[in-house]
């Protein structure tokens, strides 16, 4: 797995069309990359990032992932996981949790087998495997065997990182993950995420807020009526522009 | 303390059941120590066999969650157990165990699988699919064997008496290494929360497909159970298992809902409701006024269940 994500050169949004009638999106997402995306709400942009995660399938055009061997296209959810690409939902509450189970079976539900010894699974194994997380993400939870629900919103947030993080994926997209979750914690997830961006990994971040992004990313891709109305980088990036864009005027 | 802990957590799960157990092994105890004592162990065990294992069958559907349920183990108990006795013993000459018996997991496999078809692939909703398997079963039971017939092999009925405790060991030894199989922890995920599982990566669908066949194959261990009771074959027994097992699962804290709870819950209730009906029955209550009882028992297990667990909530 470690190996994929050092041969991977970037993911290809090839023509996407997310909604009818919406002209054609094309982009490229490059390895230690933080790409924001912006837009008023129900504006195509959580449309984009299921298809990138490949659970909505895309209207036209491909997504692929730029391999040495050649494009590898992403045709559904279980081949974008197995490709290296791991998705971080939304409403954790209602499609994240399990909330009759314990934090370290929430942790490990998407890594089962890596536990495995002779197709028995090591409690050991997995609890050492989710200790390393603990301590990255730094999760305060009373014990690993604790049912998720006693823990805050932040850290049942931070499990789900985990959960996506051991999946080792080279893409990480995260639909809003700092939703309802305090600042300190936040602030311990930007870092987060900076560190992966540094290992190398491509972070592509949907984000209810401009603050965040502008904090974060790289670049923002601002969507309106289902297309990408701008592309901001760099110098321009500020809170105006990104608002601008959102509401289609010229900044 | 990790397995003081572990304790709690099992005791919290299964909770109301273990505490009526105690009570209702404690009455049984004073009012009929005739009847429990060592000696008598293995025909006890045996005559509260059939219902423990259609207690566990009934399990992992459930476990599954949305709406899983298999309502047709009762009629698959029968229909084993008519195949077991007229078909492969009296018709065929058949009676050693090493072809009875997996004769016997192959049916319920074969049946399970059946059901695990009709809801998760075909998508028609559980109850509907297996009340379809139900009748099916039932009526095919009766078709095979229209009046009871025996008798069974010697080793077979040896497991309703001094043996009785084989077959459920063999079902809690086999269940244990499920537990520890990476299956059991997407089972659980599954039932308790499927959107979530699916965008953890856990293929949902083979998953309860997986878990109706497991039914089915414990289903069969059931019949199996059934046919060393009754040491004949009987085309009309199995089927009143179906609703009294469902009410044992509920009883010993699995919900209904999916995701909470396990086999020894469900073993635990079906024992309560042996119990029960055991010291019902040393007042000579009629059959009636168990019903009632079954009735009430549940009810009140299933409110205390969910205060217990909204006190929990308030807890914390």
């Amino acid at each position: 797995m470690a190996d994929r994500a050092s041969d991977f050169r970037g993911l290809i949004v090839h023509d996407l069309v997310i909604a009818p009638g919406a002209s054609p999106i094309a982009k490229r997402i490059a390895p230690g990359e933080i790409v924001g995306l912006a837009g008023l709400d129900g504006h195509g942009q959580e449309p984009f990032l299921k298809m990138l995660a490949g659970l909505d399938p895309p209207l036209g055009g491909s997504i692929a992932l730029d391999l040495p061997a050649g494009p590898r296209q992403i045709t559904g959810f279980r081949k974008a996981v197995s490709s290296g690409i791991a998705y971080l939902p939304r409403d954790r509450r209602a499609s994240g949790i399990f909330p009759t189970q314990s934090v370290l079976d929430n942790f490990a539900i998407s890594t089962l087998a890596r536990d495995t010894r002779l197709g028995l699974i090591s409690p050991a194994a997995r609890r050492a495997r989710y200790e390393s997380y603990r301590e990255k993400l730094s999760i305060v939870a009373p014990r690993p065997d604790a049912p998720i629900t006693t823990l805050s919103g932040g850290n049942q947030q931070k499990v789900l990182l985990a959960r996506a993080l051991a999946l080792q994926p080279a893409i990480l997209l995260l639909n809003d993950p700092t939703r309802g979750v305090d600042v300190a914690t936040r602030h311990v997830l930007y870092d987060v995420f900076r560190g992966l961006a540094g290992d190398g990994m491509a972070l592509v971040i949907l984000s209810s807020e401009i603050e965040e992004i502008l904090l974060l990313c790289h670049r923002v891709l601002v969507f309106r009526e289902n297309e990408v109305a701008a592309e901001i980088a760099g110098e321009e990036m500020n809170t105006e522009t990104v608002i601008a864009a959102m509401f289609g005027r010229a900044a | 303390m990790n397995h003081i802990s572990r304790l709690m957590s099992l005791a919290r799960s299964i909770g109301f059941a273990v505490v009526l157990l105690i009570v209702l092994l404690t009455i049984n105890l004073v009012l009929n120590p005739a009847r429990f004592q060592p000696g008598s162990w293995g025909a006890l065990i045996g005559l509260a066999a059939p219902l423990v294992g259609a207690a566990i069958a009934s399990t992992p559907v459930i476990l599954a969650g949305r709406g899983g349920i298999d309502i047709s183990v009762g009629p698959l108990m029968g229909f084993v157990n008519a195949m077991l006795i007229q078909v492969l013993f009296l018709k065929a000459g058949i009676a050693s165990p090493l072809l009875v018996v997996p004769a016997a997991l192959l049916v319920g496999g074969l049946v399970g699988a059946a059901n695990g078809f009709l809801a998760t692939i075909v998508r028609i909703q559980p109850i509907v699919a297996t009340l379809g398997t139900y009748l099916i079963l039932t009526g095919v039971t009766l078709t095979i064997l229209p009046a009871p017939i025996g008798p069974a092999p010697a080793w077979l009925k040896a497991l309703a008496g001094p043996w009785s405790m084989l077959p459920l060991a063999a079902i809690f030894l086999g269940w244990w290494q499920v537990r520890r199989l990476p299956y059991y922890d997407q089972l659980m995920a599954v039932g308790s929360d499927d959107r979530a599982a699916y965008t953890a990566g856990v293929d949902v669908t083979r998953v309860r497909f997986i878990a109706y066949v497991m039914t089915g194959i414990l289903g069969g261990c059931a019949g199996l159970m059934l046919t060393a009771l009754i040491g004949s074959a009987d085309p009309n027994i199995g089927p009143t298992y179906t609703l009294i097992a469902i009410a044992a699962v509920a009883l010993g804290g699995v919900s209904l809902a999916g995701g909470r709870g396990g086999v020894a819950g469900a073993a635990i209730g079906a024992i309560d409701i042996f119990l029960l009906q055991s010291v019902l029955t040393t007042f000579n209550v009629s059959t009636f006024v168990l019903q009632i009882a079954y009735g009430a028992i549940l009810v009140l297990a299933v409110m205390l269940t969910a205060m217990q667990e909204r006190l929990a909530m308030r807890g914390r």
